[in-house]
């Protein structure tokens, strides 16, 4: 591990040396790497390696019904970069693993929206983006709004904010690999 | 006028309401310049042909239809405005048509003179129930599909009737009546002195005379009708008694009672701080 | 144009108008057409409501000869949120946020036309620092929004990178916006009155910096791979084009009316805020396609960048709102120390302020075009009336006929061209 535990004050100066920048995880892919290089072949549970396959690539379902929308375009243009992540835009429900719901859900798109995430293929995932899809939000008492896109498929993680921020949207994505690990099922 | 708005050719209006009197004739019900736009009151049963006379008549020329906007006033014989925004390239100039109608009777359709109005008048109807005979499309546009009742109307519920959710039975998103867990809420802000619904005792005697604003954005007075309507709808029953009725007597002086604190015995100002006392125009919130 | 004359006989095909309409009008439906009429089916195909090139959630519904169109009929309303429904419950300053959420690609455009028409009830005096500051960040708004419609323009007609690039000038927008505002997207920024808060000076410092370098690095990077690309060529020029006439005919406005050679611009035409002082030129397209539009909009962005610079050199200082206290909620500091202060910040907040009775039709040149405020007031704290007129109404409208005859590949181009956003259009 290139961490080491500093009891005095932090350093903050960098030394001008090449090695100082450690990604995160190092240790770990370089003991797997040995492991591989060593062995030929690597053990691990199904269940890890389903997880492992699932949160690595959350291709996610562009599902941009309003303002949100343009704050999921920019998580995934160069800034924020959400493929680093292996979470892509896909165009079709059939492809796609997760569904972002970004923006306000009125009554006329509910049922093209609950036919798209039937079309997903298992397993799916629903993130509900902005206070309109999570509960009505500003348009919460309106006669054309759902009232929470919870009514019509279920959510698994919401991201507050009008519309949140990219980097909001980000950390909502991560949260949802995290439920993903944590859920520890095959089956979902 | 003061306020920056867009200054279109508003020099123009007085020469407008002429040429238009001239232009559409006996159509023309009222033409009046408010709030510096000129506004034309037509008979729905001419308003094709003013409109044409606006859009061809040299002078006037008003060659954009921009906007037709339906108006709600349930008070009203005719309870629906409907009103053309037009506007001349040539002149740069703009002007209101209004046409008054109520749900039975149809607005003759201008689409023949600008086909941009298809679907404005496709909006309006779907908004107000307003019919525009010859529009060939007159289906709703802006509501779902199968909607019922026209949500702009003064009379429909902001909420609407109904509401949807996905049936796990049915598996298919179905229509419910609403259920809110929290109700909108609106809020009068009408003072007692102003005329609120609830009457306070001695109201009787403050009714009859209001004042009159003294300047833009004060309070409007309410008209003499809805003041007396509060004075005696209320008159036969016991006033509501104030929440605080129970501590209502306190007239304690003492510091004590109140928890108000002494007065300070050096009365005299202190020296200003420079840093708790912001100065003027400096600082981003202020 | 023949392809007008195909409506009337083609419309009741899919028409289904409301029983109480027929009724009323008196019109009977043939139970069965008139026999020997041959029937050629053509393909019939959906497109949306959730489709990545239809920029949100447009369904068309679109006949098809081959790969031909035939006719467009554009679903709208899948995104009508009841705005006007609800401004009527707002009050004035409760309302404006509505306006951010209209056309989300442009907030702060909307809100100019909101405030404007406001203002012109109250007839109320704006501070030229104000009026700098509120065209300063229209313009910067509307490099923001044109950033995103040019990016996905190219990105529909089949270029990837211009776009990437595009949007990282967007996010300089968008972190110059929320320095000003608080808020990267909806900004909430002008109010009737002013604007909400003074800008610091550095922010001001480092648009320009930006203005003079990273914006025009950027951008006219982006727009040397696809202005002259013959690919991008090929796909618009000599598609969907719309003569003057029709352009007029159709209600179009802004760039749309441009590209069809009309020289209309309401900053210049019809000035609003300081736009009269601004020394700027009116891009106009000589063919009216697709191509014309999408390069009126490139030189747009230079123009805006123009009247940027302009503002930067010319803002004098001063304050930032009117001092009408009846209107305008006093600063911070001021509250602190007056009674009166803190009572005209207490009512403004929660009731509000009065705006006279009367009907103004108040328009602004939004990114997209002509975008109005229909107010209808009647001495309450509450709009009785807010018709906001939309500026894709109208465009979408005619992409029956702009259409017509392309192939099903153009449609997007088309739509592309037109700039729609459905927040705006379907309210």
């Amino acid at each position: 591990m290139g961490v080491e535990l500093h009891s005095g004050p932090v350093e903050l100066a960098r030394s001008a040396g090449a090695a100082s920048v450690v990604p995160p995880d190092q240790g770990f892919f370089d003991s797997l790497n040995g492991e591989l290089t060593d062995k030929g072949f690597l053990v691990t549970s199904t269940e890890e390696l389903f997880q492992w396959a699932r949160t690595g690539s959350l291709w996610w379902m562009t599902f941009g019904l309003a303002c949100c929308a343009v704050e999921m375009i920019h998580v995934n243009m160069p800034r924020y970069d959400l493929e680093r992540f292996g979470a892509a835009p896909r165009a079709s429900p059939r492809q796609s693993d997760v569904m972002i719901v970004a923006g306000t859900l009125c009554n006329k798109m509910a049922p093209a929206l609950r036919r798209v995430y039937d079309q997903m293929s298992e397993p799916k995932y629903v993130i509900s983006m902005g206070s309109c899809a999570n509960g009505g939000g500003y348009y919460h008492y309106s006669y054309s709004v759902v009232r929470g896109c919870d009514r019509i498929v279920p959510v698994d993680i919401y991201v507050p904010g009008c519309p949140p921020t990219a980097e909001a949207l980000l950390y909502g994505i991560m949260q949802l690999q995290r439920k993903i690990r944590r859920s520890g099922s095959i089956e979902r | 006028m003061l306020a920056p708005a867009p200054a279109w050719a508003t020099n123009l209006n007085d020469a407008t309401v002429d040429a238009a009197r001239a232009a559409i004739g006996s159509a023309l019900i009222d033409a009046q310049i408010r709030v510096g736009e000129v506004q034309l009151y037509v008979h729905r049963d001419g308003i094709v042909a003013a409109l044409t006379a606006l859009r061809d008549t040299p002078g006037l020329e008003y060659q954009q239809l921009m906007e037709i906007a339906g108006v709600d006033y349930p008070a009203q014989a005719e309870r629906f405005d409907v009103v053309y925004n037009l506007l001349s390239l040539t002149r740069n100039h703009r002007i209101q048509v209004h046409v008054a109608t109520d749900e039975d009777h149809p607005i003759p359709s201008v689409t023949d003179i600008w086909p941009v109005a298809g679907w404005l008048e496709r909006e309006v109807f779907d908004l107000y129930g307003v019919i525009f005979e010859g529009n060939r499309d007159l289906r709703r546009i802006l509501t779902d599909y199968g909607f019922r009742g026209h949500p702009l109307r003064k009379d429909f519920p902001m909420t609407g009737y109904t509401e949807l959710r996905y049936s796990e039975e049915e598996k298919r998103v179905v229509t419910q009546p609403v259920s809110l867990a929290q109700d909108f809420r609106t809020f009068d802000f009408m003072s007692p002195w102003e005329g609120a619904e609830y009457a306070l005792p001695g109201d009787e005697k403050a009714a009859p005379g209001a004042a009159l604003p003294q300047e833009k954005g004060a309070q409007t007075p309410l008209s003499a009708d809805t003041i007396q309507k509060a004075g005696t709808s209320e008159a036969g029953k016991t006033p509501p008694k104030a929440s605080s009725e129970p501590y209502a007597k306190t007239t304690a002086d003492s510091t004590a009672d109140t928890g108000k604190g002494k007065a300070e015995t050096d009365a005299t100002p202190k020296p200003a701080d420079p840093d708790v006392i912001p100065s003027k125009q400096a600082g981003q919130n202020q | 144009m023949s392809a007008h004359d195909d409506a009337p006989t083609m419309a009741p095909a899919t028409t289904a108008m409301d029983p109480h309409v027929e009724e009323v009008l008196g019109i009977e439906t043939p139970a069965h057409p008139t026999e020997g009429d041959v029937t050629i089916q053509n393909y019939t195909i959906n497109f949306g409501p959730q489709h990545p090139a239809a920029h949100g959630v447009l369904r068309l519904v679109m006949e098809l000869d081959g790969e031909v169109v035939e006719r467009i009929d554009p679903h709208v309303g899948l995104l009508h949120r009841g705005t006007e429904k609800l401004i009527e419950y707002k009050t004035y300053i409760q309302a404006l946020p509505y306006f951010d959420r209209l056309d989300y690609c442009s907030p702060m455009c909307m809100e100019h036309s909101w405030v404007l028409a406001v203002e012109k009830l109250l007839d109320l005096e704006v501070p030229i620092r104000a009026q700098y500051l509120r065209v300063f960040f229209a313009e910067l708004t509307r490099i923001c929004n044109h950033m995103l419609n040019l990016g996905s323009h190219v990105m529909d007609v089949g270029a990837m990178t211009p776009n990437l690039w595009l949007f990282e000038i967007r996010e300089d927008c968008m972190n110059f916006l929320e320095r000003a505002s608080g808020a990267r997207m909806h900004h909430n920024y002008m109010r009737p009155g002013g604007v909400h808060q003074d800008v610091p000076l550095k922010l001001l410092t480092d648009i320009a910096d930006w203005l003079d370098t990273r914006l025009p690095r950027l951008f006219e990077d982006a727009i040397s791979l696809v202005a002259d690309n013959r690919i991008f060529k090929q796909r618009n020029v000599d598609i969907a084009i719309v003569s003057r006439e029709d352009a007029i005919a159709w209600g179009f406005s802004g760039p749309m009316i441009r590209a069809a050679g009309i020289p209309w611009d309401l900053r210049k035409q019809q000035p609003y805020d300081v736009y009269a002082k601004m020394d700027f030129e009116v891009p106009v397209g000589t063919r009216g396609d697709c191509y014309d539009r999408f390069m009126v909009r490139v030189e747009e962005v230079r123009q805006s960048a123009r009247i940027m610079k302009q503002c930067l050199a010319e803002m004098p200082e001063g304050p930032i709102a009117s001092d009408d206290r009846k209107v305008v909620p006093p600063k911070r500091a001021e509250m602190k120390r007056s009674m009166e202060a803190l009572i005209h910040h207490f009512k403004l907040y929660t009731e509000g302020f009065h705006v006279p009775a009367g009907e103004v039709y108040v328009a602004t040149e939004s990114p997209k075009g002509e975008f109005g405020v229909y107010l209808v007031s009647d001495g309450t704290n509450k709009p009785y009336r807010c018709k906001i007129r939309p500026t894709a109404f109208s465009h979408l409208q005619a992409m029956d006929f702009m259409s017509r005859g392309h192939m099903l590949a153009d449609t997007t181009a088309i739509l592309g061209a037109m700039d729609i956003v459905f927040g705006e259009c379907d309210r």
